[in-house]
């Protein structure tokens, strides 16, 4: 009886535990996806009752859309500008955080903190820092002479200060996840590189980063995926206006979709859209994991 | 292991007494969020929610209702805007979640006036007896394409100019607010004013600023006071329409002799171009008042209005509907229609200065009387009382607010020198049909 | 494959048998004017946002549209702060936010720990592939879920209940992700095979062996899916009602008006944050313990 009740444990205990995780999402995950492919092969507006099946001409008319392929565009340029360099300074910061600090709870509170503040708050300060007649940076580039730019009119500068925006939000945040893997890294290796002279940056390039380097693999997927589903900032750097500025400069995919579902109440087509984003993160995240992964330890 | 249990035991107990306090109170606080069902109970108590966004200055009066009425209990519900009609259309499309009275604001009510089926039909609730209240354009916005009248309109907009005083006199222009709307009776007047304006700038009478704040409610404007718009009875005729290319040529004229301060309505730099004076002009509707007495404190006394050029005009403005989820309809309908009583309208205007849709009340001295100070005291009751009663119906299509997002981004596009007026044009017709 | 174990730092430098001190470790160098530069940049990054909102909260709108702006706090702080609790029941919203997040967050560290223990230690079949489901799940836009979930709560009567808002994020694919990877590094095999030759089943190791281990994990975890729960916008708003608001729908409610107080707004995200702050705080060091403590190798 105990040798029945013991392979049982051994056999079934792993789908137990990982169970309540694909139950929940089937329910509340899976259904609203599953509905929404549905709801893509219809016309269907969102107040109404009556929606005419259409088969995949949503997709045919998502695939001809310009909007479609310049917010594809956007969200690319948004993302390489803001995901590198965050990711950079959060190894960074990881690393002088991983000292002997005084204090260290109020440094790595400091560090959440931009995550803390929320989103609306941040748009706000952020647009007004922006601002083309009196915003900070112009006030501080005319203090240099240079000349004060319409951030938000420029397809370049609107995209730059949207990063910005980003970088600030997620650096401390993934700058904590990479100092848990770095207490991780025992002390031996840097001992040794030590007595060897190593100067810490070298430590830092020789023996942290390949130390951490699934760690690494995983920020930039998840920020891969996060990055290209940027909504809050862009919708709000352009004051609440769903297209992303007057020529859709930094409208990114997640506020197109947006704009369709909530501004235009076209959900057919919004469902279309949000489709279509999903095979785009896919893609972009095997890609991504192939790319880091062939990254050679030194 | 002994490490491993001692370094257990403050987590477990942490959970262990976290756990169930949380539960417990989440059992508690979600019991008492019950999704706002109402039955009535014995007696006809009858729970009335309404949803509205802004400032609807309904606060007091919801307390006078409920005196008179006892058996009607009123909860607002208030959010920003874009989510209150965000939600709305959520609500809509579950048909669970709305209130038993809905505010829809204008931009929006095509929208939802293309779905009529959603809403109690105002005329099957005593409609028909109210309807002089208003002006003709006023309620046929209220009503869908094919005639279900589903808002009733609370408040207008209007619309005059609003102007600064020191920097006109500073440019040689009349200040008096007769004078100065006998300036423009026509656009093309206003743009001849405006290079008067410009003129005194570059010779340095006037120091930076501007006629006018930027293209997009000037194109609102002139479009509003043409009688065909966007919209042919179900047809989008934004080609062919000559009141729109209207519209459009003459705010190019306009920016292409440097009237324009090129500032984008509501971002920041326009909230500080009130105070600093950035621009001389302002097509303002009533609302305006109160933004820019709250945005530009120190410059009491130096704006005056005057009328706007090309008749009269309206922006903006709310309607009470009925979504047909409710269970209190005949209730409901009983509020909603002495909110937007003629007393209580004239009420809402004294507390928090919504400027009334009721055209009765343009007689009365609370209306007709009404001057304001920080404008060097305009009479602004009758200025624009005439904007309403001389606007013309205008038929506005579900489309109408994202082909308006359309052209005015086309408009942004030549102002910040990224197309040519020509191309704009086309790419303005393209977005539309994209729209479509 | 990086170390298995976590060690204490060394407390202080002890000279060896020879007396000869050794060079200073990784762990214990002092910190230098690099370092201190760093956080000094941080600080200063990460929280000038926050405290432009107390100075924007202590004057009033005008503030907005002066160059340069004012540095200083105003008279009106505490004004504006009763204001905002006068004007939207944030008391109501603190306490419903923080039953919220802390049944989300309890939730999800338990499963994605019970989850991350079977993937990363259990062998079973089919485990590489619903992994690899489970990565993908991270991948899904769930904008327009909130049309079909709305849907689902409306069926089944949780509309503008707190279930409505706790049940879609009980489970979190990326903390059942990052656990794994966790695990899989923090937690000795040979411990496992250890307990399980002594006997135990499959609940009582998780429960003596791998949650202790995942503390470090968990508690950053536990943070960062407070803070995300504490942060959640778009979901809240639709599925409740403004009389029974999270602190973030309040900051809508508070937002509303024709004429947008920024002055209040910003007091509201104030009220907010500080939340966020004092709980990170209280238990800051705790988690900070938490990471700086683990698993001994037996």
């Amino acid at each position: 009886m105990k040798n029945i009740l013991y392979r049982l444990d051994l056999k079934g205990s792993p789908y137990l535990y990982i169970a309540p995780f694909f139950v929940l999402f089937g329910l509340f995950g899976l259904f609203p996806l599953v509905y929404t492919a549905w709801v893509s092969l219809h016309d269907w507006q969102l107040i109404s009752d009556t929606h005419t099946f259409i088969g995949l001409q949503n997709y045919r008319d998502l695939f001809a859309d310009d909007s479609f392929w310049n917010a594809l565009r956007n969200t690319g340029q948004i993302w390489v500008l803001s995901t590198v360099p965050q990711l950079i300074a959060a190894i960074f910061l990881a690393h002088v955080l991983n000292q002997r600090l005084r204090a260290a709870t109020f440094w790595r509170i400091t560090a959440l903190l931009p995550n803390m503040t929320s989103v609306a708050a941040v748009a706000l300060i952020f647009g007004q820092i922006f601002g083309r007649d009196y915003g900070l940076v112009n006030f501080v580039l005319g203090l240099f002479g240079a000349g004060h730019i319409d951030w938000q009119a420029g397809t370049a500068s609107s995209q730059v200060a949207i990063s910005v925006m980003i970088i600030w939000r997620w650096t401390g945040y993934n700058s904590l996840i990479y100092l848990a893997a770095m207490q991780a890294v025992p002390k031996d290796l840097y001992d040794a590189s030590a007595l060897d002279g190593a100067t810490g940056l070298q430590q830092l390039t020789r023996i942290t980063i390949p130390a951490i380097r699934p760690t690494i693999i995983l920020t930039v997927i998840l920020s891969t995926i996060g990055g290209l589903q940027v909504l809050a900032e862009p919708l709000l750097f352009g004051g609440a206006s769903p297209t992303g500025g007057s020529d859709r400069q930094f409208q990114t995919l997640s506020l197109y979709l947006y704009e369709v579902a909530f501004s235009r109440f076209d959900f057919g087509y919004a469902s279309t859209a949000a489709w279509a984003m999903f095979g785009v993160i896919v893609i972009a995240a095997i890609v991504n994991y192939f790319f880091v992964s062939r990254l050679r330890r030194s | 292991m002994h490490t491993a249990r001692s370094s257990a035991a403050p987590r477990r107990r942490f959970a262990a007494v976290a756990a169930p306090l949380l539960a417990a109170a989440l059992l508690a606080t979600a019991a008492c969020g019950d999704g706002g069902k109402n039955t009535p109970a014995a007696g006809g108590k009858v729970d009335l929610t309404i949803g509205t966004f802004g400032e609807f200055g309904y606060k007091a009066l919801y307390d006078e209702y409920m005196k008179a009425n006892p058996n009607v209990k009123i909860t607002e519900r208030i959010t920003k805007t874009e989510d209150h009609h965000k939600n709305l259309a959520a609500h809509l499309a579950t048909n669970t979640g709305a209130a038993d009275i809905e505010s829809i604001e204008e931009g929006w009510v095509g929208q939802f006036s293309s779905q009529p089926g959603k809403f109690y039909n105002w005329m099957d609730y005593g409609g028909a007896e109210i309807k002089a209240q208003w002006p003709e354009w006023k309620w046929r916005q209220g009503s869908a394409a094919t005639g279900e009248v589903i808002g009733l309109g609370t408040d207008v907009g209007g619309m005059a100019m609003c102007y600064r005083t020191d920097e006109f006199a500073a440019a040689g222009l009349p200040t008096n607010r007769d004078e100065v709307s006998k300036l423009w009776p026509t656009w093309e007047d206003f743009i001849t004013t405006g290079q008067k304006f410009e003129d005194a700038v570059k010779a340095g009478k006037v120091k930076n600023a501007h006629f006018m704040d930027g293209p997009a409610v000037m194109y609102r404007s002139i479009l509003g006071q043409q009688s065909v718009g966007i919209y042919d009875g179900d047809k989008v005729v934004v080609e062919t329409n000559p009141g729109v290319k209207k519209a459009w040529d003459l705010t190019i004229d306009a920016m292409n002799k440097g009237l324009s301060a090129k500032i984008a309505a509501w971002s920041n730099d326009w909230n500080a171009g009130f105070a600093k004076g950035t621009f001389a002009t302002l097509a303002c509707p009533s609302w305006m008042m109160a933004y820019i007495q709250s945005q530009a404190k120190d410059s009491s006394g130096k704006w005056d209005i005057a009328a706007v050029p090309g008749g009269g005009g309206n922006w903006g403005g709310s309607f009470l509907t009925l979504p047909k989820q409710g269970k209190h309809p005949q209730e409901a309908a009983a509020l909603a229609k002495w909110l937007t009583a003629p007393e209580q309208q004239a009420k809402v205007f004294r507390s928090v200065g919504n400027f009334p849709s009721t055209v009765t009340l343009y007689q009365d001295p609370v209306i007709k009387d009404f001057k304001n100070p920080f404008f060097s005291n305009a009479p602004v009751g009758e200025i624009f009382s005439k904007s309403v009663t001389s606007m013309v119906p205008q038929y506005m299509g579900p489309k109408s607010g994202d082909i308006n997002t359309a052209v005015i981004n086309g408009l942004t596009r030549v102002e910040q020198g990224k197309q040519t007026p020509d191309q704009s044009w086309a790419q303005v017709l393209k977005d539309i049909k994209a729209i479509m | 494959m990086t170390a298995t174990v976590v060690r204490e730092p060394d407390v202080e430098r002890r000279p060896d048998r020879a007396g000869r001190k050794r060079r200073a470790y990784r762990a214990d160098r002092r910190p230098r004017t690099l370092t201190y530069l760093s956080l000094a940049a941080l600080v200063f990054f990460s929280g000038f946002p926050l405290y432009w909102c107390f100075v924007v909260s202590s004057h009033d709108n005008s503030v907005l549209g002066e160059v340069p702006p004012p540095f200083g706090l105003g008279p009106n702080l505490f004004e504006n702060l009763s204001r905002a609790f006068g004007t939207v029941p944030f008391a109501k919203a603190l306490m419903n936010s923080l039953v919220i997040s802390g049944s989300i967050t309890i939730s999800v560290v338990f499963f994605s720990t019970l989850a991350g223990f079977a993937f990363a230690k259990l062998r079973f079949r089919g485990r590489n592939i619903l992994l690899l489901l489970v990565i993908a799940t991270i991948m899904v836009p769930n904008q327009l879920g909130i049309i079909p979930l709305y849907m689902l709560m409306a069926k089944y009567q949780l509309a503008g209940t707190l279930y409505a808002v706790i049940a879609p994020s009980l489970v979190s694919a990326f903390g059942v992700f990052f656990m794994t990877q966790y695990l899989s590094e923090a937690v000795p095999t040979e411990l496992l095979e250890a307990a399980r030759v002594d006997g135990c089943h499959t609940m009582r190791i998780f429960w003596h062996v791998v949650l202790p281990a995942s503390r470090p994990a968990a508690a950053v975890l536990g943070m960062l899916t407070f803070m995300a729960a504490w942060n959640d916008f778009f979901w809240p708003l639709v599925v409740l009602t403004p009389e029974d608001p999270t602190v973030q729908t309040a900051l809508s409610t508070l937002a509303s008006g024709y004429v947008q107080d920024f002055s209040l707004s910003l007091s509201g995200t104030i009220i907010a944050t500080v939340p966020l702050l004092v709980v990170f705080g209280l238990l800051g060091k705790h988690i900070i313990g938490g990471i700086m403590q683990g698993a001994v190798k037996a």
